[in-house]
């Protein structure tokens, strides 16, 4: 009974003001009260930190886009793609520094554009009718050949087909997939990216760059081989420690240096390991803070900077300064609450993160292969919808 | 608005209509390439040829016509080149597509339509990608008048506070054409000389020109002055960008200043300051345009997107391969 009200009222809303940016998303999703708990959840626990960090975030945010796409009722593929961007929204809008939570909602929209046009492609087929119809569903890229002769007709997304559902849920396991095999498939080219008997430094600890170096020292246990890791402690949170505890216990040879001896011992190091936050739309990065320091040190030592990511971290926005994506940590890791009579007197900044530009990195080890910094706008047009780049232009512009 | 001064240098009737015609097509609004597109298509609508080949000769003498007659006062061809070679390129792929020869010159003409829209719509997409740059208090360096910068300025213009500078442009004063326009708007605006670009880099936070041609390599082709203020801005870590609409990518790959074709790229003698002539024996050559190297541009904001410098040739070589 319960049920069959909210069906009920789901279909007048969908037969009425269906749009969710209109009505807003938490009034629309009052129909799911599953899904609006689930979005307020995660919301609040981006808030909090809770849920922090591109993994995490990225999983999490896929997780309840799928959920929201299984439960919520909808009968064509723009009034989804309308759904997701208003969730993406309120998940961008409760901690706009974690890019990936963006990258995700973007993934989503364009595995529904994909699954979309391939359905009506194929239905077109069955029909056998309408060439033109066809082609107009394609999706186009912008580029000098269609400056002149495309019509620029874009599918919008309004046929109501069967099974799209189904097949837009299986599209999206498969990206969960992908995610969550990233890293183990990054792994694979830890040996060609460090070589033995090298000494690397690396920043802070990064679930990526640990696997990373743990799969290169496998490899070369093997072979009695061994390099060398160098750990900058990362003031203040000192999350080095922990990585130079679990590159010890694996029986690599571990250095933890202080933040402020990463120049001093640049000359002795043949590689950087460079752990991020977000690659950015011009090839830059955004890392946690002290890494800009690490990256000029290496440029005036002249020492390669390798970036180790997944794609998920790779986010279509463009940085304009040092503050564009950053944002300000609890001061009370730089100067103990304690310390009254000076926090009195002083302002106490923890910036999280640091920009780095895309001239000071080498290259990007990928899932996909190495890239420069300069070919990541082609990869940003093989994963993105131009169309998807802004979502929350009051976070994003 | 002191549009520059243009000279046809041919005899031949027929040839001096063509020009004329090319001249009427320009105005405030309509940019060299897209005239030039509007020409051509004027050739193919008049066309007697009863055969691909037969349109294509046609108006492959057209272009070489334009190219060889229009003469443009301070400024350079290249675009003009680039918008016949693209639009000779859409003719081949449109044979390609439409093997009747009917069917491909309707399709032509019919898409025609859309060009003159072509150089509005350009610049609104670019103002729209490009302003999100312009940041709150920030001090913007140009150089020229282009429309393109003009149009992305004034749209940041809308949602944020900022200055301008902008060098005076000698011979033709293209600084104080644009300036007028800024200040009109309300935006604070300063011209400088010239040669105080290296002095006032120091306040600025980001440059932005436009562009007469991009080449291949992501370099771009600008009034003479743009390559020293990217020379300085990169010696003091200043962003520098370029808007330009995709229809000035160019087929060229030039390694110095000279390696720019001839003949595209005017030299003009310059007068000393105050009108005194210049002393007998001393040279006053001077050129129009200068090539500005992709080591020196951040990123160029197109209505394809905003690109790396690198990826202009990714562009090109997928249009010609």
């Amino acid at each position: 009974m319960e049920r069959e009200r909210s069906d009920r009222s789901a279909r007048r809303t969908a037969s009425g003001n269906f749009d969710p940016s209109v009505v807003g998303v938490r009034t629309f999703l009052k129909n799911w009260p599953i899904v609006l708990s689930q979005m307020e959840k995660l919301s609040v626990s981006l808030k909090r930190r809770q849920v922090s960090g591109p993994y995490h975030c990225a999983k999490a945010t896929l997780e309840l886009l799928r959920y929201t796409v299984g439960t919520c009722k909808w009968a064509t593929a723009a009034q989804l793609m309308e759904l997701i961007r208003a969730v993406g929204r309120e998940l961008i809008a409760a901690k706009p520094s974690e890019l990936a939570v963006g990258n995700v909602v973007r993934r989503v929209l364009f595995v529904i554009r994909e699954e979309y046009t391939a359905k009506l492609r194929q239905a077109e087929d069955a029909a056998a009718s309408g060439a033109a119809a066809a082609a107009a569903a394609e999706v186009s890229v912008p580029s000098l050949e269609t400056v002149l002769g495309g019509e620029q007709l874009e599918a919008d997304f309004s046929a109501p087909l069967p099974d799209l559902k189904q097949l837009i849920i299986e599209g999206l396991n498969e990206l969960k997939a992908e995610l969550e095999e990233m890293n183990s498939v990054i792994c694979e080219r830890a040996a060609e990216t460090i070589h033995a008997n090298e000494v690397v430094l690396t920043l802070g600890r990064s679930a990526t760059v640990e696997q990373f170096l743990l799969a290169a020292a496998d490899h070369y246990r093997k072979a009695r081989l061994t390099f060398s890791v160098i750990v900058a402690e990362a003031a203040p949170g000192l999350r080095g420690h922990e990585l130079a505890r679990a590159l010890a216990a694996a029986g690599i040879e571990t250095t933890v240096i202080s933040d402020s001896a990463v120049f001093a011992i640049m000359a002795r190091v043949n590689k950087v390991i460079m752990p991020t936050h977000a690659v950015v739309a011009n090839g830059g990065l955004v890392a946690g803070c002290g890494s800009y320091m690490i990256a000029l040190a290496a440029k005036e030592l002249s020492v390669p900077v390798v970036c180790v990511t997944g794609l998920y971290k790779l986010c279509p926005l463009f940085p304009h300064d040092q503050d564009t994506f950053n944002c300000l940590l609890a001061p009370s890791a730089v100067l103990p609450y304690e310390d009254t009579e000076l926090a009195e007197s002083i302002e106490v900044l923890n910036p999280a993160y640091d920009y780095i530009p895309p001239e000071l990195v080498d290259l990007y080890m990928t899932n996909i292969g190495g890239h420069q910094p300069s070919y990541i706008y082609r990869l940003l047009a093989e994963y993105y919808h131009r169309d998807d780049y802004i979502l929350a232009p009051e976070f994003e512009g | 608005m002191a549009r520059p001064v243009i000279a046809c240098k041919t005899d031949g009737k027929q040839e001096q209509a063509v020009v004329q015609e090319f001249l009427q097509m320009l105005g405030p609004e309509t940019t060299l390439p897209v005239a030039a597109i509007k020409v051509l298509i004027g050739v193919i609508a008049r066309s007697n040829a009863s055969t691909i080949m037969g349109m294509e000769r046609e108006l492959r003498q057209t272009a070489d016509l334009l190219l060889d007659s229009v003469v443009l006062h301070a400024k350079s061809t290249i675009a003009l080149s680039s918008g016949c070679e693209l639009f000779l390129r859409y003719v081949t792929r449109c044979s390609l597509d439409f093997p009747n020869f009917e069917d491909c010159k309707k399709q032509v003409l019919h898409r025609g339509e859309k060009f003159a829209e072509m150089s509005v719509t350009s610049r609104v997409r670019i103002a729209e990608l490009g302003h999100g740059f312009v940041r709150d208090g920030a001090v913007i360096m140009t150089h020229g008048y282009s429309r393109v910068v003009a149009s992305l300025l004034l749209r940041a213009a809308q949602t944020k506070h900022f200055t301008i500078m902008i060098p005076e442009g000698r011979p033709e004063g293209a600084g104080f054409e644009a300036a007028a326009v800024f200040s009109k708007a309300g935006i604070p605006v300063s011209v400088i000389l010239d040669s105080a670009v290296g002095y006032f880099m120091e306040q600025v936070d980001l440059c932005v020109v436009g562009a007469e041609g991009v080449v291949e390599n992501g370099g771009v082709v600008n009034k003479v002055g743009t390559c020293q203020m990217a020379v300085v801005a990169k010696a003091l870590h200043k962003p520098f960008y370029v808007a330009a609409e995709s229809y000035k990518f160019a087929r060229l790959y030039p390694l110095n200043q000279r390696d720019l074709p001839e003949g595209r790229t005017p030299m003009i003698r310059l007068d000393p300051v105050g009108g005194e002539p210049a002393p007998p024996g001393v040279d006053c050559t001077n050129p129009c345009v200068d090539y500005t190297p992709a080591d020196y541009i951040t990123l160029l904001f197109t209505d394809l997107g905003v690109l790396t410098p690198s990826a202009v040739s990714d562009e090109l070589i997928r249009l010609y391969q």
